[in-house]
């Protein structure tokens, strides 16, 4: 099925090419006789038609016809084939020659860019699954060892001990429960058939809802809100819209060192919602700012302390649910100190009765 | 507590099966533990349990087809509880008659304030804790079913005649998520495409009205994309 289309527009581009290619030279011929253009500009129609098509056929075919029409049109005799002339057989030859490798090497660069964005992909892929990993294995190391300590030397620890113990076990659990969340997130919104479902959603039953949920995570942390008056409904996947705004808190929980005030603010254009998250914090080192989004991790960016980063795979989840939804999501340091996190989603038209 | 509750905990996984008998042993409430879905059928039938613990996703049978098999005997309480369900198995399961959900991973605080919320609410309805007079107390709301007022302390709240029918619906599920759908069958009585924006509209004005602060602590909670729980 999606065969046939491809190849009927891959036909029209090179018939369309040809004949603008034909009727340039017949231009040149009628109006300046510069003669010499003529095989120029029918190499560059071949070689057009071979990088805007599918690759070798179309752009031989263009070749061979090219030539073909400039030993019948443009060359002595007109109107007739005449390779018997020692020159035309040798225009005809090096065009043809210059058609061809000109095709190779069109192909060739598609080829190796398809391969690339794979390969880079796949990149992605494996630092994502290194981070991953690298960061399961820590709660991991904490959880098993803390519990085989409590059960194999139980008598042993004193009360406080077993407490420090028990409550590092039930804060790596839930970290990781986040970092679970997180990765479904990623496998929902990743990949060609996304499966987020939109549904109208209040923004103000849907802020209730993640602040409660934040609250239960970081009961220490107030949050200062401020929203619009007016009856707001968005198309949104909740659930991972709720992820970003948890990610984002939490990533200001974690990073933002010195912050006393953490807001979120949203605020109204036409047929826009803006959801505001700012601190006090010290701020987004610049080389960390460029990269924020793209969950890349390198070696050297992994913590060596015992304070790990989830931000790289959070905020990058974030990025990846806001651009499925059609929203646009940035980051910056705000001049009187700390971050802002800003990001953008549609809003539906206000219902016209009560 | 004077007499003991009997849960019936329906879970295959070993370790959350011991876990929640443990906390709900703790709690002084009496457990059945059941293993799978047969196990669990035989055992609802022979114990009569009050209350029911029950995972959906068991090894020998759809968790929800036993809830079906509950409904169709009795209307005790149930709790459904599975991992990262979607907002539609959350409907499912409610729609089919469960009364809570929890997700896993759970807290054992969480789970211990569904249970008792889930007992207190049959309760009322059995007609043992049902406060004299019809009136609904949460906090320091009240709502006066006969006079049909709301009050907040001592002031009362102005709701016109839709928003109090929502209010007092679902003070009378209070406990319960009640699913859109279930509050706009029970107000306008048919559903359109609109009638959810109307309810959404109605409720927006509602917890205005009863002064509701986004993350604070309100009279009712949002369950994104499933509906209310008072």
């Amino acid at each position: 099925m999606k065969k046939i289309p491809r190849l009927l527009t891959d036909a029209a581009i090179t018939v369309a090419l040809l004949t603008a290619c034909f009727v340039l030279c017949l231009l040149i011929q009628t109006v300046s006789g510069a003669h010499a253009l003529i095989p120029a500009v029918f190499i560059l129609g071949a070689f057009l038609t071979a990088l805007s098509t599918d690759g070798y056929i179309c752009g031989m075919i263009s070749a061979l016809a090219s030539v073909f029409l400039f030993e019948f049109v443009f060359e002595l005799p007109y109107f007739r084939l005449n390779f018997t002339v020692t020159d035309n057989l040798v225009t005809s030859v090096i065009m043809i020659v210059i058609a061809c490798i000109t095709c190779t090497l069109t192909t060739k660069i598609k080829k190796q860019e398809a391969l690339k964005s794979q390969s880079e992909m796949e990149k992605m892929r494996a630092d994502l699954l290194r981070a991953v990993s690298h960061d399961l294995r820590t709660p991991l190391t904490t959880i098993y060892g803390a519990s085989s300590a409590l059960l194999e030397n139980g008598s042993g620890l004193s009360g406080v001990q077993k407490q420090k113990m028990l409550q590092s076990i039930r804060e790596d659990a839930a970290w990781l429960t986040r970092m679970v969340e997180n990765l479904l997130s990623i496998t929902r919104v990743d990949g060609a058939n996304v499966r987020i479902i939109k549904t109208s959603t209040v923004l103000d039953e849907f802020l209730d809802a993640a602040l409660i949920r934040f609250h239960k995570r970081c009961p220490e942390q107030e949050v200062a809100v401020d929203l619009p008056d007016e009856f707001i409904t968005i198309q949104m996947d909740a659930l991972l819209i709720e992820q970003v705004v948890i990610n984002i808190l939490e990533n200001a929980v974690c990073h933002a060192e010195g912050m006393t005030i953490l807001c979120l603010k949203v605020s109204v254009l036409p047929g826009k919602a803006v959801f505001e998250i700012s601190d006090n914090g010290c701020g987004i080192a610049k080389e960390k700012l460029r990269n924020l989004f793209t969950g890349y991790y390198q070696a050297e960016n992994l913590p060596s302390d015992n304070k790990r980063s989830n931000a790289g795979i959070g905020l990058s989840v974030c990025a990846a649910i806001i651009r499925a939804h059609g929203g646009t999501i940035t980051a910056e340091n705000r001049k009187n100190g700390g971050a802002v996190f800003r990001f953008i989603l549609d809003t539906e038209e206000a219902p016209d009765e009560q | 507590m004077s007499s003991k509750y009997k849960i019936l905990v329906i879970e295959d996984e070993k370790n959350i099966r011991h876990l929640i008998s443990a906390l709900l042993e703790a709690d002084g409430y009496q457990t059945v533990p059941a293993r799978d879905f047969s196990n669990g059928k035989m055992l609802y039938f022979s114990h009569r349990p009050d209350l029911v613990i029950l995972d959906l996703g068991l090894p020998d049978g759809d968790g929800t087809d036993l809830l079906r098999e509950i409904r169709k005997d009795s209307l005790i309480p149930v709790i459904v509880l599975s991992a990262r369900m979607d907002e539609s198995d959350k409907v499912e399961a409610l729609d089919l008659g469960a009364n809570d959900y929890v997700t896993k991973p759970f807290s054992s605080a969480e789970l211990m304030a569904r249970v008792r919320s889930v007992l207190r609410t049959a309760a009322l309805h059995t007609g043992t804790g049902l406060s004299p007079g019809g009136v609904f107390t949460l906090d320091d709301l009240t709502i006066d079913y006969g006079a049909r007022k709301v009050f907040i302390g001592q002031s009362e709240i102005r709701l016109t005649h839709t928003e109090y029918d929502i209010l007092s619906y679902l003070s009378r599920c209070s406990g319960k998520v009640v699913t859109y759908s279930a509050i706009i069958k029970e107000i306008w009585g048919y559903s359109d495409s609109g009638s959810i924006k109307k309810l959404q509209v109605n409720m927006a004005n509602i917890r205005k009205k009863l002064g509701a602060k986004p993350g604070k602590k309100n009279y009712i909670e949002n369950e994104l994309g499933i509906g209310y729980r008072m």
